[in-house]
């Protein structure tokens, strides 16, 4: 076959067009419909606060964080001052920091600008992250990009379009429909680590995260106690790995 | 502050932006710096990972230990419940995560119905 269309030197606007493609179909899954459920409900939030329409799509594609647009949005209700509301706003998103600092060294190339860098990071969102941290891997290095901006760029419209049907419905659910409404976050989150999760370290961090929370709870300041659950429940992880490392490697002699 | 006053003009938008938007993107800001000649491979990333990963099932706990509106009727112990029989399915059926979401989502459903005010 002398005529591969797999040969490396393909056109380059097609293959980075194949992958967004693969980006989108990711997302096109489970997690769009995980988005759409979460911003109905920003959505209707943004319309008890008594902001525009416009406002609350424009929280959607700039704060591009769940838990903070619903901390912004609720605080507007509860008629919180508004540098407590950044403040808490800004405690919320320390967690979208270490989601950005693993993702990034994996999807940056050499040639990959400042700007475009920029724009890459707002697009880690927490959804984003559990879908990518995983399977980038597989992605071809000088594809990933396009793989990944494919992937977020479907759930950001997704989550546009639910956030706008959230405002403009504001349907009242049954109650048992809205409970399930509220679950899907934490089922779908807990499930997409689990998924994701390959070694003991994954395993750990996983489970300590779930144990801390509780044992935390009321002991460290609201909106800290998580970034210490991270950290704790992180380093335990990553010490449990390091030490199980060194035993097999010390078992199977040097390597 | 009445919600009336969020209303008016440019003024929703503008606050929005500088307390919404800006407390929240200076962390993504901030990560470029720090992933800055970190390798892919490298332990501090893997120490990162674990981290990210705790922090995420600890959002998670804290919904199911604090949750708002309707799924706070259903009592604490059925809210787990319906989480660990959600993995479960998700173990049983090779790792599918719409099955494991499915079925935690049916308990769920199922739970605030039994238990509804």
């Amino acid at each position: 076959m002398p005529l591969s269309p797999d040969k490396p030197d393909d056109p380059p606007a097609q293959t980075q067009l194949h992958w967004a493609f693969k980006g989108f179909l990711v997302a096109a899954r489970l997690p769009i419909f995980v988005m759409a459920f979460t911003f109905l409900g920003v959505g209707s939030l943004a319309r008890e606060a008594g902001v525009p329409l416009g406002a609350a799509l424009l929280s959607t594609v700039t704060i591009w964080a769940g838990p903070a647009q619903v901390i912004y949005f609720g605080a507007l209700i509860n008629g919180v001052a508004l540098p407590a509301i950044a403040l808490s706003i800004s405690l919320s998103s320390v967690r979208l920091m270490p989601m950005c600092v693993s993702l990034l060294p994996l999807l940056r190339q050499p040639t990959t600008s400042r700007l475009a860098t920029i724009y890459i990071v707002h697009n880690v969102a927490v959804t984003a992250w559990a879908e990518s941290v995983r399977a980038i891997r597989d992605i071809p290095p000088n594809r990933r990009i396009a793989w990944f901006i494919g992937l977020t760029h479907t759930l950001v419209a997704a989550a546009c379009i639910a956030t706008y049907a959230g405002y403009v419905l504001a349907a009242a659910l049954p109650h048992a429909l809205a409970a399930g409404l509220l679950f899907i976050t934490p089922i779908y989150f807990i499930a997409a680590l689990a998924r994701n999760a390959r070694e003991p370290i994954d395993w750990i961090a996983m489970s300590s995260g779930l144990v801390l929370a509780p044992l935390l709870k009321g002991v460290v300041g609201a909106g800290l106690d998580l970034l210490v659950i991270g950290v704790i429940g992180g380093t335990l992880a990553w010490a449990c790995q390091k030490h199980l490392r060194s035993r097999s490697t010390k078992g199977t002699g040097p390597s | 502050m009445t919600p009336d006053s969020w209303s008016m003009g440019i003024w929703p938008y503008l606050a929005l932006i500088l307390f919404g938007f800006l407390p929240s993107e200076v962390w993504r800001f901030l990560s470029i710096f720090v992933a800055h000649g970190v390798d892919e491979k490298s332990e501090v990333l893997e120490w990162v990972r674990a981290v990210a990963t705790a922090l995420l099932a600890g959002v998670v706990a804290n919904i199911l230990l604090t949750p708002a509106g309707a799924l706070a009727s259903v009592p604490l112990m059925a809210r787990f419940a319906a989480l660990a029989l959600g993995l479960m399915v998700f173990a049983l059926t090779r790792r599918s995560v719409v099955a494991g979401v499915a079925t935690g989502e049916a308990a769920i459903v199922l739970a605030a119905w039994w238990f509804a005010p």
